[in-house]
């Protein structure tokens, strides 16, 4: 087990890595990772607890900021919606069913649901709601509403598929680690580009090809170094024997132009190669890093643009996988800290609650699923009540797509939704 | 286990400057001498270079403006005499998070960093004051457009949240009254605004007309506040000078503040916000040269950019390297992911970050590495009591070039 990729040293370096989301969220705020809490109250799923599918990729899309859903799932008859958003209320909604439309910027997400290949889950929120960024996205990351201090929630599914054993069977994309990946044992890989991790070794280097593997080396040195720099050689030693494994899995392939550089579209490029590599077979891809859904101002433009970004990157891969003959093999989810103030400030929306998401692939069954929003019951700040738990979305692709105990990574109990086919 | 009086002397010049250059730490004693140096600010400050207002909005997307800045910015982290200076010019940067992604007007960066360069060991108070109606913050967080008719309340829960209090001190009817007393300030963009005449284009105007002047309760201070009557309020709350001192003390000294550190030092700096008397305090405390402090930090891309900068860079090189490599991080000082400010600790081990480590060595130049054996690279790094097999390990690599590229990359670089 120990001969060409350090295992024992990785199991050090996460079980060692202090920082949990809530030491961290006191300070940085929730973006820690990789970090487990000693004082978790449930062990974490040890190994081997859940198979990791086979030909089964989940790809979670994070909507950075906040995503006003009301404004892209659009209740276009709503009397109350159009009070509420006066002149941010979106004019020309694609209608899907003579009540609700997509915001004009998704006319390939329309057709897709006109297909049966969208689900749009409505009302998705959790109690007490908080309204700061922060603070809500450690909620939707660790799956754990008021106990911020744990791991991730797929974190958590990672523990029990494959513990510290694969550290490319979830891998992140985007500007760092993703939270909602942090394990207790488990470890995932970062990448934010088609050039996975190939690094830009300067020019002047004699011998290139050996840099990498001199660079494991130092990692290697004394073999328990206590402390940061003990972790540090671990985090150097699991990113070299990523490097390797990574070559060939990405990288730059045929005459396409590359999507711009932190796009969701180089993002979701990113993605594909990776499903159709058969060097690496990633079961949860997380991207997060897109987008600035913040949109308190200036919001017709913006939220236009963003919506139509993610419509396009979301068909190129869905159509790339399918041309590779692996369309069956995906399932998108969105996520989201919260959705936005049912009322416009103006030229824009403030922090809200509960929100539409949708759920994308061959394997869904198509369709609105969970309850609209009572927008003429709003609380005191003016938002909704949420109607649907957002674990009740984990619960679902954990028993039905990832084939795990849904009960033992959410540490409750959580009604599924019919959100996937039955097969 | 003990570091030597060199490793602890680079130990503080890296924590209270933005890097420990070999030829100071050398001249150095040790650390004692190192917190005197890195202290003193008797020498004058350099002038910053001029940028012109530009004439419109459309002409403010000025990239050559972006590069003047970024090149006089990072000149100064790497060579200021005045290191605890460019320490606290990044500290409240990364504090007051504001992007040039939102604001597009490097004019008006520019101007926010001009500000905070003249205020960063002056007083808290004054700082805080000024960033509540800088023009950049106005577009960033929206209070620009947060007016009477159409409260936003971007700027106000952040302000509570990140800037002053923390969580848990304050209320969501706290935040709409922050937002309300915050309204009716916007930025002269030339051409866009009727504001009254001799306005100063891109500068901060404050509309009697869009301000909620009525009656708000904020952190149960009731009155008609505007946004000066609503920054004291947040002042002048214990956990503001609470939040502040134990986030600079996290920063300078790279472990957490225990609960009794955390009110000391707090209560200390509430009763001026004298940042120079507070940066002053954490370093008195023992914890600031322990052994457990030193190398506690995970070395930012940015920290080790400038520690590279300063130990084999010239400056026919480093300027597209340096931008380039701090782009692949994702650590280019006014871009930071949001208003939390740029990722830190052991996040920053994430393996995308790490290997592009070797990006960064792009901007050391070969010529000046003479025939330096790994002991020697690690010197001219600021790194000492290096482990003997990492050593031996660089020392057989290629060549000098590729005993470089190993060094910058060394688990012992990646502390600090």
């Amino acid at each position: 087990m120990t001969e060409s990729c350090p295992l024992v040293t990785r199991r050090r370096f996460v079980q060692g890595l202090g920082a949990t989301v809530a030491v961290v969220a006191a300070g940085r705020y929730g973006i820690s990772v990789w970090g487990r809490d000693p004082a978790a109250a449930a062990p974490a799923p040890p190994p081997g607890s859940w198979p990791v599918p086979e030909e089964r990729t989940l790809v979670v899309i994070e909507m950075g900021g906040g995503n006003d859903a009301l404004n892209m799932v659009v209740p276009h008859q709503s009397a109350a919606y159009h009070d509420l958003r006066g002149g941010l209320a979106v004019a020309d909604p694609i209608d899907l069913d003579g009540e609700v439309g997509l915001h004009p910027a998704m006319p390939g997400l329309a057709a897709r649901y006109a297909a049966g290949g969208v689900a749009i889950v409505e009302g998705i929120g959790y109690p007490e709601p908080d309204l700061s960024h922060f603070a809500s996205l450690s909620t939707w990351w660790s799956g754990q509403p008021g106990a911020v201090g744990a791991t991730g929630w797929l974190g958590r599914w990672l523990d029990g598929a494959v513990g510290a054993g694969d550290p490319l069977a979830a891998i992140a994309i985007g500007p760092g680690p993703a939270p909602a990946l942090a394990g207790d044992t488990s470890f995932a890989v970062t990448v934010q580009d088609a050039g996975g991790l190939s690094p830009g070794v300067p020019p002047w280097v004699d011998e290139p090809a050996e840099l990498v593997a001199a660079w494991a080396g130092l990692a290697a040195a004394p073999m328990d170094s206590p402390g940061l720099l003990g972790r540090v050689r671990d985090a150097v030693a699991v990113t070299a024997a990523a490097h390797d494994r990574l070559a060939g899995a990405v990288g730059p392939a045929g005459d396409a132009p590359a999507p711009s550089r932190g796009s969701l579209a180089s993002s979701l490029d990113v993605a594909a190669r990776l499903v159709l590599s058969p060097d690496v077979s990633p079961a949860v891809l997380y991207v997060h890093g897109f987008g600035d859904f913040d949109t308190h101002q200036g919001q017709p433009n913006r939220h236009a643009a963003l919506l139509g970004e993610l419509d396009e990157a979301l068909a190129a891969f869905l159509d790339t996988v399918a041309a590779g003959d692996a369309a069956d093999r995906v399932l998108v989810m969105t996520a989201s800290e919260f959705g936005r103030r049912a009322a416009s400030n103006g030229g824009g929306t403030d922090h809200g609650t509960a929100a539409a998401h949708l759920v994308v692939g061959p394997a869904v069954a198509g369709g609105r699923h969970g309850q609209p929003v009572d927008l003429q019951h709003l609380d005191g700040r003016g938002n909704p009540a949420h109607t649907v738990d957002f674990r009740s979305v984990y619960a679902t692709v954990l028993e039905t797509w990832l084939s795990a105990d849904p009960t033992a990574v959410l540490g409750a109990t959580v009604e599924a939704l019919p959100l996937l086919q039955s097969r | 286990m003990g570091y030597s009086t060199r490793e602890r002397t680079s130990h503080v010049l890296r924590r209270l400057g933005m890097g420990a250059a070999a030829e100071l730490a050398a001249s150095l004693p040790g650390p004692e001498a190192a917190i005197a140096a890195a202290l003193d600010l008797s020498e004058p400050p350099t002038t910053p270079p001029d940028m012109a207002a530009p004439p419109d909005r459309e002409s403010a997307r000025n990239d050559g403006d972006v590069e003047t800045a970024f090149r006089y910015w990072l000149g100064r982290m790497a060579a200021s005499p005045r290191l605890v200076e460019e320490r606290l010019v990044w500290f409240w940067h990364d504090h007051f998070a504001t992007s040039l992604r939102k604001v597009r007007v490097p004019y008006l960066m520019w101007q926010q960093h001009l500000t905070v360069r003249s205020l960063a060991t002056g007083s808290f108070a004054e700082l805080l004051h000024a960033i509540a109606v800088d023009p950049a913050m106005l577009l960033y967080l929206d209070g620009a457009s947060n007016r009477r008719s159409a409260i936003n309340e971007n700027f106000g829960r952040e302000v509570m949240e990140l800037f002053t209090l923390g969580r848990g001190h304050y209320t969501e009817d706290d935040v709409v009254a922050a937002a309300r007393a915050f309204s009716g300030w916007v930025v002269a963009v030339p051409g866009r605004l009727q504001a009254p005449n001799r306005v100063d284009p891109w500068t901060a105007v404050f509309l009697p007309f869009r301000h909620d002047g009525g009656s708000k309760t904020l952190l149960g201070v009731t009155g008609r506040l505007d946004a000066a009557a609503a920054i004291d309020v947040l002042l002048g709350h214990p956990a503001t000078a609470e939040h502040v001192a134990a986030k600079l003390y996290g920063c300078l000294v790279g472990l957490p503040a225990d609960e009794a550190t955390r009110k000391r030092l707090g209560a200390a700096f509430r009763r001026d916000y004298s940042v120079m008397a507070l940066v002053e305090a954490i370093v008195a405390d023992p914890a600031f040269t322990s052994d457990a402090a030193v190398r506690a930090r995970v070395r930012t891309p940015l920290e080790r950019a400038i520690g590279i900068a300063q130990g084999f860079a010239t400056s026919d090189r480093a300027g597209q390297a340096l931008l380039r490599g701090l782009r692949t991080a994702g650590y280019v000082p006014w871009l930071p992911p949001n208003v939390a400010g740029f990722p830190a600790g052991e996040r920053l081990l994430d393996p995308h970050r790490l290997i592009h480590g070797f990006d960064l060595a792009t901007l050391a130049d070969p010529r000046r590495l003479g025939r330096l054996g790994a002991s020697g690279l690690f010197a001219r790094l600021g790194v000492f009591d290096v482990d003997a097999a990492t050593i031996d390990r660089v020392d057989r690599a290629g060549g000098p070039a590729d005993r470089l590229a190993l060094a910058v990359n060394a688990p012992e670089y990646l502390v600090a």
